[in-house]
């Protein structure tokens, strides 16, 4: 239930209540601000035993283990983990390419319902959301909270958000890198129409300082298939000279250079352990959120 | 290469419809907003090269199949040159047919003539080129003898190989009758002809006018040439130089001379034994023969004759070779007839000399007959048995004149001699002038030492006229062609062109005030028995000819005895062999100068046409391809190649146009070591 009860263009509580039941967890340990679902870095005071300890003075002596002391004569102190909460940091391209789309929505609609989506759930678990809608540099930042008027300010933001201007992700991401506190989960939503080498340190960068990185690449149908027929006048989104071409005389060039793309780009991300997830804007959000939420279901529980 | 549907060719332009359709569609763009650019970029770039080479390649093809079907429907036809310069239909086509026996020559591995060669080619080359009217020009009469259609060349009957020369001039003359005659359109003429001289005969004076005629008909008259130029090396011909039947005591022996020629290099010096039969009344002999040169001379051949075999024919046949129609040769032999002289004269003693002359003949002939009368008598001469009449007396006129000139025509030969007093009176346009009034001794400058009276002897030894003095002479005017002529004067001996027979003019007597012939004796012994021999050759009743001599009368009534080729439809005339008609006794062979293997330089046959629309085309013996061949296959072939071609070409393109499928995503495992390993990196 959104505070306002406003309705966002791009979110569907019947979708929300369906991926609702799918916990949404991070695959690494998260460094949160308060108590919550999520395995922490560090010992805390969860039902969960972790391990013993041998007590140092200073530590708080309700902690030592008597039953231990009583066997070995030994003061052992016994340690629980910590649950936390996590911080999803959504990055969201706003660029001038991200407003290309021929199935009736565009890669920025794609990009806010998935933004959204994730956003309210985490919201509804105890995470804290952020945003930054990112361009040329940073266009918007909003920092990761928790409370659900917080969420509002970022679904304002997501809806006011326009695209337009040149992609330059690789400094943008460098800079969240440093910027974010560590171990927070970023999700990167974005088209990606970059050098691939260019994201290999991004992505390193990241995962240098321990976030979860998700990244969802948009792509449209038609920059898949590039079936045109006729010459075609096209203009660049992000503000480049346009280019005259005759489809059929370059169209299986194009397709071997966005393979050769995806190629590099899969092999860049299996090398940074980032989840990687490749949307066809025809294909239904809820499938590939499903899917998102379910693989990383998978692989939680890791410390 | 030209068009039999040359109106298709305005069709051409559709050919660049490929290109339209290209430039158009360049020009019906649309413009879309695009967001991956970078791969557009990408291929863009990578589109240089072998790509483009590509898709201009496809357009190309395009074009050529669309250019290889208009050019396939224009039915082109194809022979080098030929092709481009046949032209459209013509109104009138009219063949030259050169039927000389030089024609007759084959390839060295036999197969076709150069006659068969010709009318085959011709025959499919001017059904494939088309024409309102076809006609045959061909030396038997040189009248254009109209065809149902070129196939037509191709029947034997009517194209058959003759052993008269073709006199290419004369076709030609009637060629431009027939189009001045009947205001023929647009006229193709086709010669067919292997250049020999003989048959061009381009030295001669008439070309000049021909050049002329031609080029005031304009350009509708285009002329094209197909020539066999091809010698034949090695062949061989025969020729009968002279046969004469000498009673020898109780037996008689004919006495037979022949010329062997090889055709080659200017001289061939290889020796070569050739078999030689001679066939006598139908019974053949052999005799071998040894060529050391490019000539051998068979010079007076015993042949044994039985004393009553006064009369009989007879050949002279060569093994097989090249030229099938120069390796016989036919003559006849008879009595050697009465070597009868008459000498009209008003001065016996100016023509004393020559009476002697005249009776004194070579011991293998029969003695000569000289009669001697004044101008007076001349009125009563009987010219039936006469072989040479002297005159020396003014020329006559009247009936005498008309007799003369019949006498000549019959082939007798006259010799006039200056008279004491020149009148103005002509006869065969000639006559007298003045006698030279200087007194002093006229040197001979030239003569013809390679022909006529005062010829080189057998052995090529030359008379010797150089040493004559003449004292005194009589000019001489009218059309005459010199045989001697004096130093700073006149003509001493000059003769008038004649079909038969001789006429000529000697300008001085024998007279010692005169000249010295009689006390030289020589010059004066072998002219007097050169003109008997003349004027008796064509009396008794064997006679050796050219063939197409047609003052030897009708032929058609003649029985072959024997012959060269078969004859059809043409009269005996013109084909060589022996003949009989009533008690007579023909021998026709080919004309001499077609032993004459020059051909005619191809610059040369340029300058007779000069000026004129003319082509020219050389072609091997046995040849049976036509000349101009319909090659509409050949593009309907390219445009077939040109669609496999752009279908090949697009193939790989269509291939490679499959969509990119999208396989979900990758989520390395939390607890991955690589993927930890390779992050903290």
């Amino acid at each position: 239930m959104l505070p306002d009860q406003r309705s966002r263009s791009f979110l569907d509580h019947r979708v929300l209540s369906r991926l609702a039941a799918i916990p949404f967890s991070p695959r690494f340990p998260m460094l949160g601000t308060v108590s919550g679902r999520h395995a922490s870095p560090h010992r805390g005071s969860s039902v969960e035993f972790a391990e013993y300890r041998k007590y140092v003075p200073g530590d708080d002596l309700r902690r030592l283990d008597w039953r231990a002391f009583g066997r070995s004569d030994r003061y052992y102190v016994k340690e629980f983990e910590a649950d936390t909460n996590l911080r999803a940091c959504f990055v969201v391209d706003t660029s001038g390419s991200m407003a290309f789309g021929s199935t009736g929505t565009t890669k920025l609609d794609y990009a806010r319902k998935i933004a959204g989506s994730l956003g309210y759930l985490a919201l509804q678990q105890g995470d804290a959301v952020g945003l930054s809608c990112v361009a040329k540099g940073i266009v918007k930042h909003i920092p990761p909270k928790r409370n659900p008027a917080h969420l509002m300010a970022v679904f304002d933001t997501l809806e006011q958000t326009r695209a337009a201007g040149e992609s330059q992700l690789a400094p943008v991401l460098h800079e969240l890198a440093e910027t974010t506190r560590q171990r927070a989960l970023m999700i990167l939503i974005s088209d990606l129409f970059v050098e691939p080498e260019t994201l290999r340190s991004c992505f390193q960068h990241l995962r240098f300082r321990k976030h979860d990185v998700a990244v969802f690449h948009l792509l449209d149908p038609q920059e898949l298939k590039f079936d045109f027929r006729r010459p075609m006048r096209f203009i660049d989104l992000e503000g480049g000279p346009p280019l005259f071409a005759d489809p059929t005389e370059i169209a299986a060039r194009y397709l071997d250079a966005v393979r050769q793309y995806l190629e590099a780009m899969k092999q860049i991300v299996l090398e940074s352990g980032v989840d990687y997830h490749q949307v066809s804007l025809e294909e239904d959000y809820e499938q590939v959120l499903m899917r998102f939420l379910i693989r990383r279901t998978r692989t939680r529980g890791a410390r | 290469m030209n068009f039999q549907q040359a109106a298709i060719l305005l069709a051409l332009p559709l050919a660049s419809i490929p290109l339209i359709i290209h430039l158009i569609n360049q020009r019906r763009f649309q413009t879309l907003k695009w967001g991956a650019m970078m791969f557009l970029v990408a291929a863009n770039r990578m589109s240089r090269g072998y790509a483009r080479i590509r898709q201009w390649l496809i357009m190309a093809c395009r074009i050529l199949a669309l250019l290889g079907l208009i050019l396939a429907v224009a039915r082109p036809l194809a022979s080098g040159w030929l092709g481009w310069a046949a032209g459209s239909q013509a109104d009138t086509t009219l063949v030259l047919l050169d039927r000389s026996p030089s024609m007759q020559q084959t390839s060295a591995s036999g197969g076709l003539s150069k006659l068969e060669s010709a009318r085959g080619q011709l025959a499919s080359t001017l059904a494939t080129l088309g024409s309102n009217r076809w006609l045959l020009i061909d030396g038997i009469n040189a009248q254009p003898r109209e065809l149902t259609g070129p196939k037509q060349l191709g029947d034997a009957a009517l194209a058959e190989p003759l052993s008269t020369p073709a006199d290419l001039p004369t076709l030609l003359e009637q060629a431009r009758g027939y189009i001045e005659a009947n205001n023929t359109g647009r006229t193709e003429i086709w010669i067919a002809s292997d250049l020999r001289a003989n048959d061009w005969d381009a030295e001669g004076g008439r070309w000049d006018a021909l050049r002329q005629s031609f080029a005031a008909l304009g350009k509708r008259v285009r002329f094209h040439l197909l020539s066999y130029p091809e010698s034949a090396p090695g062949n061989l011909a025969v020729r009968v130089t002279d046969v004469r039947r000498r009673a020898v005591g109780e037996t008689a022996e004919l006495l037979l001379s022949l010329r062997i020629s090889r055709e080659g290099e200017t001289a061939p010096t290889e020796r070569q034994v050739v078999p030689l039969q001679i066939e006598l009344d139908g019974a053949r002999s052999e005799l071998t023969v040894e060529l050391a040169g490019p000539t051998f001379d068979l010079k007076d051949h015993r042949i044994p004759l039985d004393k009553s075999q006064v009369r009989g024919w007879g050949r002279v046949l060569l093994p097989a070779d090249a030229n099938p129609a120069d390796n016989d040769a036919q003559f006849v032999y008879d009595q050697a007839p009465t070597r009868k002289a008459v000498v009209v004269t008003e001065n016996p003693t100016a023509v004393r000399p020559l009476e002697l002359a005249a009776q004194i003949s070579p011991e293998s002939l029969p003695a000569g007959q000289v009669e001697t009368f004044g101008p007076e008598q001349a009125g009563s001469l009987d010219l039936d048995n006469v072989a040479l009449l002297v005159w020396q007396a003014p020329l006559p006129e009247g009936e005498t004149a008309a007799r003369i000139e019949r006498f000549v025509d019959r082939g007798g030969v006259v010799l006039w001699m200056a008279p004491n007093s020149p009148t103005a009176a002509r006869l065969f346009s000639a006559g007298w002038t003045d006698w030279s009034t200087d007194e002093r001794t006229w040197p001979l400058e030239t003569w013809r030492a390679d022909a006529d009276l005062l010829a080189n002897s057998l052995a090529g030894q030359s008379l010797p006229v150089g040493q004559l003095e003449i004292r005194r002479y009589c000019g001489l005017e009218g059309e005459l062609i010199p045989l001697a002529t004096l130093s700073g004067g006149g003509p001493l001996l000059a003769r008038v062109a004649t079909t038969r027979g001789g006429v000529y003019f000697l300008a001085t007597t024998a007279a010692p005030q005169d000249s010295n012939l009689a006390t030289n004796g020589v010059v004066l012994y072998v002219l007097v028995q050169r003109a008997l021999g003349l004027g008796t050759s064509t009396l008794g009743d064997t006679r050796l000819a050219a063939a197409g001599d047609l003052a030897l009368g009708d032929s058609t009534a003649w029985q072959r005895l024997a012959g060269g080729e078969d004859a059809i439809a043409t009269p005996w005339v013109y084909h060589r062999g022996i003949y009989t008609s009533d008690d007579k006794l023909f021998a026709l062979n080919r004309p001499p100068a077609e032993d004459q293997a020059a051909v005619l330089a191809d610059t040369r046959i340029d300058a007779l046409f000069d000026g004129l629309e003319f082509r020219r085309v050389s072609e091997t013996v046995g040849s049976r391809a036509g000349l101009v061949q319909e090659i509409w296959r050949l593009f309907l072939g390219a445009m077939l190649i040109a669609l496999v071609g752009e279908a090949a070409l697009c193939l790989p393109t269509a291939a490679k146009q499959a969509t990119i499928e999208l396989r979900g995503g990758t989520n390395p495992s939390a607890g991955s070591p690589a993927a930890s390993k390779g992050a903290a990196a």
